[in-house]
């Protein structure tokens, strides 16, 4: 039978694979911001899962907030990313260097 | 009867969000000539919002009738000492934004509108109560920041420094999300209170990984040591005015809601998070002030010096103790002065051409140049190093005060040991403007507005500020007296 | 028992996408993937009861954000050869997606007519009463008990629309745009002279 955890674990997985996108992923800003994505994407169906398991609406109102934010978050992004590729002619992450660290 | 009352306590981010969006029409029919108008209109809306808020810090409001929204929102004495702090700067932060950007063709009438919703933002941020609170008024607050980091389109630093600024806070806010999320789910419940009284006795391991996770979300936003790799950059690359923002308002914020977040929600479990926070104080002195040697800009130097800054900040986190608490926020008041002052005396800093100076070189014999300017830098650099006779020594003193009261005696030690160290690059920079050869570039005339800040928080951080000491012991005083009624 | 099939099925095929959101080469594949993981997600969220947010998922993130991300990889890819190309490159993998999707909702619609799954342990409270349906119950509480986060959500929404407005819109000066107002206030005899020239003399403009 599925429980609590089952929802826990692809949660944690995806969250997992996420921060890795984030990390691994040198080529391409976009997909890094596709890898955010995918780390809300795990809370969601972390708080889905919890607010199943506590019989508690506040799990899904919250996975809504996270949802809009996370929509708004995606629009500034992208936003960001553009006005960085008119001022460098490319995405890529090799070449963020201007500034050093 | 509860529904208005919840109205009349958030009055202050009423006050905001009406006169925002009402500036925000006004700057779409108006376009970018009225700039500087929506500018001075939006400073207004600050005083109005800190003048309401005002009552509620000198009575020391605290207990249910703060509560607004079943608790999702307080309006507490706590709050309202961080909102005063915040209004202070987000009011700065626009006073020297015109003449910034308008060297650069680049004013533009969003910028004040958008620092509104900064503002509102850190301020729901500090009056949360509830997990979900603490995430809106957190994004809306960090979704204003990475627009005004990127605001200089002309300057590909700050595209770069915003692309930045965005992907390391997004991951930040995944993180605490994760953990929020997994808190939730432990304790059932989203509002500090109900998770205060579920986390007792042992930690489970899932709630432990929760309380990790918002911690190290939450460091990530007040740039602590380990997740701080993101400041220089970003502190480099963004517009200078929207430098000092970051430097004061949005930290006040994320260091008011960690002590919420810690001393409240997640208050009966001290000994879980105190080794957390000793660590993560020690490490952010540390780097903090190793990594400020060697630097040759001053945006960079300052933003390692915001690392150190937040380290000795976080000692006070680590006794768990009223008194901890109390000295963190007259020390935080501190630190928005000496950020807005060198920050300010930063941006004075101009060639013949008018461009920003940013090199410490360029800096060299300022004190005979531009005598005034040199001096006003000087005790900002001092008082940052905490030297005995300026104001910055009081905030660093009631700190190790707290840490010795709460016998962590090798902590207060230790933190002291690194403040000496950090004192090693505030006098380099001293050194440079008064006994090196003049560079002779500083030139170019300031606004007024600069000058009346920077003569402003040169008193301020001059000995003089010791006849304030009492004042703010007493308000700091009330606003962790309603933070631990709550916990 | 279907339930539990159909969560293995959306689970595996979450996780699989997710892993092809951050290996794939090609940014195009990548918004592909994301959007088939997310299209999983929702199949979870079905099967935990939650509808309403599932249903938002769907159209939030593969009605919009999916959306923006393609639109700005198309914009931002400056290969157009390579993107021509494309059409022919892609068409194999996305009839694969589109008849994956299809068959999950079949299969996701059969698990949900067989009831949600309930998470809660056993023995643990009775769900509290709630209204006729996950939305309803959704609406009571949103509007009431979360009004105040509700309206600052909005606030959040016109930031993101206001920042990435200032970030992107340039005035571009080569362009001639149209100004009513102008055109509705200009009289005939603004426009137009009457004249009477001489004979071989010609106007003068």
């Amino acid at each position: 039978m599925i429980g609590l955890e089952h929802y826990i674990v692809v949660g944690t997985v995806l969250f997992v694979l996420g921060v890795l996108g984030i990390f691994l992923n040198r080529k391409n800003v976009i997909v890094i911001l596709m890898a955010i994505e995918l780390i809300l994407l795990a809370v969601n169906i972390n708080l889905v899962a919890f607010s199943s398991f506590l019989h508690d609406l506040t799990g899904q109102i919250f996975a809504m907030f996270v949802l809009t934010v996370a929509a708004g978050e995606a629009a500034i992004g992208l936003a960001i990313l553009v006005i960085y590729f008119r001022g460098r002619g490319t995405i890529a992450v090799d070449s963020v260097d201007r500034l050093k660290g | 009867m509860e529904f208005a009352q919840s109205l009349r306590l958030i009055l202050p981010e009423e006050i905001l969000s009406i006169g925002g969006l009402v500036l925000l029409l006004a700057a779409a029919w108006l376009g970018d000539k009225a700039s500087r108008a929506i500018s001075i209109a939006s400073v207004a809306l600050l005083v109005a919002a800190a003048a309401v808020t005002v009552p509620t810090l000198s009575g020391g409001a605290m207990g249910p009738d703060t509560q607004a929204f079943l608790g999702q929102f307080r309006a507490d004495a706590f709050a309202a000492y961080a909102k005063l702090l915040i209004y202070v700067s987000g009011a700065a932060a626009l006073m020297i934004a015109p003449r910034f950007f308008e060297q650069f063709r680049a004013m533009r009438a969003e910028y004040p509108v958008l620092l509104v919703f900064a503002v509102l933002g850190t301020g729901i941020m500090v009056s949360a109560g509830d997990l979900m609170t603490l995430y809106i008024g957190l994004e809306m607050n960090s979704l204003a920041a990475y627009v005004l980091a990127s605001f200089l389109r002309v300057d590909n630093r700050s595209a770069e420094a915003g692309l930045k600024y965005f992907v390391l806070g997004a991951l930040a806010s995944g993180i605490l999300l994760y953990g929020m999320s997994l808190t939730y789910g432990f304790t059932g419940t989203t509002s500090f209170a109900g998770i205060h009284a579920a986390l007792t006795g042992q930690l489970s391991t899932g709630a432990l990984f929760g309380v990790i996770l918002v911690l190290a979300g939450l460091a990530f936003k007040i740039s602590a040591v380990p997740f701080h790799m993101w400041t220089p950059d970003v502190y480099e690359g963004a517009p200078t005015p929207v430098t000092m923002f970051f430097s004061t308002a949005p930290k006040v914020a994320a260091i008011a809601l960690t002590m919420r977040v810690a001393l409240e929600a997640f208050g009966n479990q001290a000994d879980a998070w105190r080794q957390v926070v000793v660590f993560a104080a020690l490490a952010s002195i540390v780097v903090g002030a190793l990594g400020a040697i060697g630097q040759s800009n001053i945006k960079r130097l300052l933003a390692y010096s915001s690392i150190n800054n937040v380290g000795f900040i976080l000692v006070g986190l680590a006794t768990a103790t009223q008194a901890g608490a109390s000295a963190m926020l007259v020390y935080l008041a501190i630190y928005v002065m000496m950020s807005i002052g060198s920050f300010v005396a930063v941006l004075m800093l101009r060639d013949a051409e008018s461009n920003q100076i940013e090199s410490i070189a360029s800096m060299a014999g300022l004190s005979r140049t531009r005598p005034l300017l040199g001096w006003c830098l000087l005790v900002m650099m001092l008082s940052l190093a905490g030297i005995p006779p300026l104001f910055g020594f009081w905030g660093k003193l009631v700190v190790f005060r707290a840490a010795v009261d709460a016998d962590m005696i090798a902590l207060a030690t230790l933190a002291i040991v690194g403040s000496v160290i950090s004192a090693y690059y505030y006098l380099m920079v001293c050194k440079t403007m008064f006994f090196d050869e003049p560079a002779d570039q500083v030139k170019g005339a300031s606004d007024w507005a600069h000058w009346a800040l920077l003569l402003i928080a040169t008193l301020f951080n001059s000995p003089l500020g010791y006849l304030l000491t009492g004042w703010f012991d007493n308000l700091a005083g009330k606003a962790s007296a309603a933070l631990f009624l709550a916990a | 028992m279907i339930q539990v099939l159909a969560f293995y099925l959306f689970a595996t095929l979450a996780i699989l996408s997710a892993v092809l959101v951050i290996m794939s080469r090609n940014p195009v594949h990548s918004v592909l993937w994301l959007i088939l993981a997310f299209f999983n997600a929702a199949g979870l969220m079905v099967l935990a009861g939650a509808e309403f947010i599932a249903m938002l998922l769907v159209i939030v993130y593969v009605g919009a954000v999916a959306v923006l991300f393609l639109f700005v990889v198309m914009m931002l890819d400056i290969d157009f050869a390579e993107l021509r190309a494309g059409f022919v490159r892609n068409f194999p993998l996305g009839m694969l997606i589109a008849l994956v999707l299809l068959a999950e909702l079949v299969f996701g619609i059969g698990a949900w007519r067989a009831g949600s799954i309930d998470l809660a342990p056993a023995g643990a409270t009775e769900a509290a009463p709630m209204a006729a349906s996950n939305i309803a119950a959704i609406g009571q509480v949103l509007y009431g008990k979360y009004l105040f986060l509700f309206e600052s959500a909005g606030i959040i929404l016109l930031v993101a629309m206001v920042g990435a407005i200032v970030l992107t819109h340039r005035d571009r000066k080569d362009t001639r745009p149209q100004n009513i107002s102008k055109q509705n206030r200009r009289r005939p005899q603004d426009a137009t002279v009457n004249m009477r020239p001489e004979i071989g003399e010609g106007v003068q403009l």
